[in-house]
């Protein structure tokens, strides 16, 4: 009984994972840390790998790591399978991307964050910084009550990095602006991204920003609820998930960025190093909600346009937590 | 009463009603002596059950029925391997939560795969779930104290023997006490997608069914007290958020915590004198 119990579980444990290759084509891998139907981060990865099958011709497969043993499994199986290509996405792939890499030199492993670079392994570094101080600096610019906020999932070092240029950005604009940032302990609990969005509105704010998984639907909610509230998606254009209330998102081209490193492996040019995409490569991006572009003030608007140049220029340093 | 307070109070309310609600199954099934650690899988499947009905025919009402079937279905399972089969209760209650967690997300994936665009769940309003959190704390208090069934089911959870020498029939009464438990996580799980929130997440309980299997036992196995631990509970998460919210120094790992270790704190002065159901989890084999 036991036994046909602990089946039950390996059966579904198995479900988790989705798979179609075969030998001879070129091979991509994803790993996503929570679900592809996040509207979000996931989301857009999965998005990218079709793009990579669509493009290359490539054979790809995906599966969802939710643990540090899964992620480590995870590689191992696509890497033994002969897998050219496999993306971890996110900053705690790295140290199973540079474990299982000794074990697979022929194996090129991309995480997209982070920082270790070995001769099989690279980071994809988003600048989302540059977009969310950008934000920032409009956000700011229009507060009535010059109090912003921002919604996290798990303090982990690219969220904070986001959140603390979306702070500077504010602060540029109006010295007298007060951020709070909020974070829920969790990327899958929507009833704590909702209540701590909402706590964070009766406290006074009417601007917010987020960097939440499947958990930004309670951000979303909670903003839908709130009038005359504003607020700005992250990573990907959540425009339309709260038309009346979300002027701009930060975006990530993930798709396209997975393509531009997918094809250097295909054409054996890859070079392992920290791949930066920013605002300059077109990978971040800032999509305006054109329904409420009304709401921003001509001049605000010029000078988040402004910004925008200078930071592709390269004559504005935005500033990044290192790591 | 001004904006602020009336937040509080609402964002109080979201917090503790899913947990109360599931609470109170629990209570009934381990009154019964049936140890149900299955309920946060059985809250999983009721929400995405729940969320499914509600998307695909727009109707709270069955929705919520939706939730509560699927929630009761699961328990169904889960007492054939345990009444029927006398399995270990842990060992299932566990494989039934990975069993759910693996089986709403990929059937999450396939009823809504990414391609589609973003569903929403009907409403049904506050109201609703916080009047129906209120009888069934009120139904759940009366039929344990002051009815015959009532008795029969302690007697049944506290020696199994005794009350089938009396000509109580034990697993029928272990079979509908569990059934209920799975009904009430069921609805616990439709409340998160009908009210808390409006759409349906994998894995979006995060340990709520844990924390009311908790609130069973701190709360001495008594309705009341437990709704006032879930009260706590629920009281101190709203404000933890408002205090995040004011950007205070602290870090937010210790503000997360506060609800968990103060509920813990104040339950536990109480628990030293909590005798759970002398025959809680023990198989009952009647000897013919």
């Amino acid at each position: 009984m036991r036994f046909l119990c602990m089946l039950l579980a390996l059966v579904c444990l198995a479900c988790e994972r989705s798979q179609d290759a075969q030998p001879e084509a070129f091979q991509v891998g994803l790993l996503t840390p929570g679900s592809i139907r996040d509207a979000g981060w996931n989301q857009s990865a999965y998005e990218g790998l079709l793009r990579v099958r669509e493009e290359l011709g490539a054979e790809i497969a995906h599966q969802v790591t939710r643990t540090p043993q899964q992620v480590e499994e995870g590689f191992r199986d696509l890497a033994a399978r002969g897998f050219e290509l496999v993306f971890g996405h996110g900053f705690e792939f790295q140290d199973a991307a540079a474990k299982v890499g000794r074990e697979y030199p022929d194996t090129v492993f991309i995480t997209t964050s982070g920082s270790t670079v070995r001769p099989n392994v690279s980071p994809i570094v988003f600048e989302l910084e540059q977009a969310t101080y950008v934000l920032g600096y409009v956000g700011a610019s229009i507060s009535r009550r010059a109090r912003l906020a921002a919604v996290g999932g798990v303090k982990v070092p690219s969220v904070a990095s986001t959140f603390m240029a979306f702070e500077a950005g504010a602060r540029a604009a109006r010295s007298t602006v007060r951020v709070s940032v909020s974070y829920i302990g969790s990327w899958t609990d929507v009833s704590a991204a909702r209540e701590a969005t909402l706590a964070a509105i009766a406290e006074g704010v009417d601007v917010l920003i987020h960097n939440l998984n499947e958990a930004a639907h309670g951000f979303f909610q909670a903003v839908r609820e709130s009038e005359g509230v504003l607020a700005f998606g992250a990573n990907r254009n959540q425009n339309a998930l709260a038309p009346e209330h979300v002027l701009a998102s930060a975006t990530i081209d993930i798709p396209q960025a997975l393509l531009l490193v997918a094809r250097e492996v295909e054409s054996g040019s890859f070079q392992p190093r920290s791949i930066r995409f920013g605002l300059r490569d077109g990978v971040i991006q800032i999509e305006w909600n054109e329904g409420l572009l009304a709401r921003v003030p001509a001049d605000v608007k010029r000078e988040a346009d402004a910004l925008v140049t200078r930071i592709k220029e390269g004559a504005l340093e935005v500033p990044r937590a290192g790591f | 009463m001004d904006a602020g307070t009336l937040a509080l109070l609402l964002s109080l309310l979201r917090l503790t009603t899913p947990l109360c609600i599931a609470a109170m199954g629990e209570l009934v099934a381990e009154r019964a002596g049936v140890l149900n650690i299955g309920i946060e899988g059985m809250m999983l499947v009721g929400a995405l059950v729940a969320f499914a009905v509600g998307v695909s025919t727009g109707s709270g009402l069955l929705a919520v029925l939706g939730g509560i079937s699927a929630g009761a279905a699961l328990a169904a399972l889960f007492a054939a391997f345990v009444l029927w089969r006398g399995a270990d209760p842990i060992v299932c209650g566990a494989a039934l939560n990975l069993f759910a967690l693996g089986a709403t997300g990929t059937f999450y994936r396939v009823l809504f795969p990414p391609e589609l665009a973003h569903a929403t769940a009907p409403q049904p309003g506050a109201l609703v779930f916080v009047v129906l959190t209120g009888l069934l704390v009120l139904g759940v208090g009366l039929f344990l104290a002051r009815t015959r069934l009532g008795l029969a089911l302690r007697a049944v959870g506290e020696r199994a023997d005794a009350a089938h020498a009396q000509g109580v029939r034990v697993l029928r009464i272990r079979w509908a006490a569990t059934l209920f438990g799975g009904a009430c996580a069921g609805l616990a799980g439709a409340t998160l997608v009908l009210w808390i929130a409006d759409t349906f997440v994998e894995g979006m309980t995060s340990g709520r069914g844990f924390i009311a299997l908790a609130l069973v036992l701190f709360g001495g196995y008594r309705p009341l007290r437990i709704v006032a631990g879930a009260l706590l509970f629920g009281a101190a998460s709203a404000l933890q958020f408002r205090l995040q919210a004011r950007g205070l120094e602290i870090p937010y790992g210790l503000l997360l915590m506060t609800p968990y270790l103060l509920t813990l704190a104040v339950l536990a002065l109480f628990a030293s004198r909590v005798r759970p159901p002398a025959d809680l989890a023990r198989p009952f084999r009647p000897r013919v």
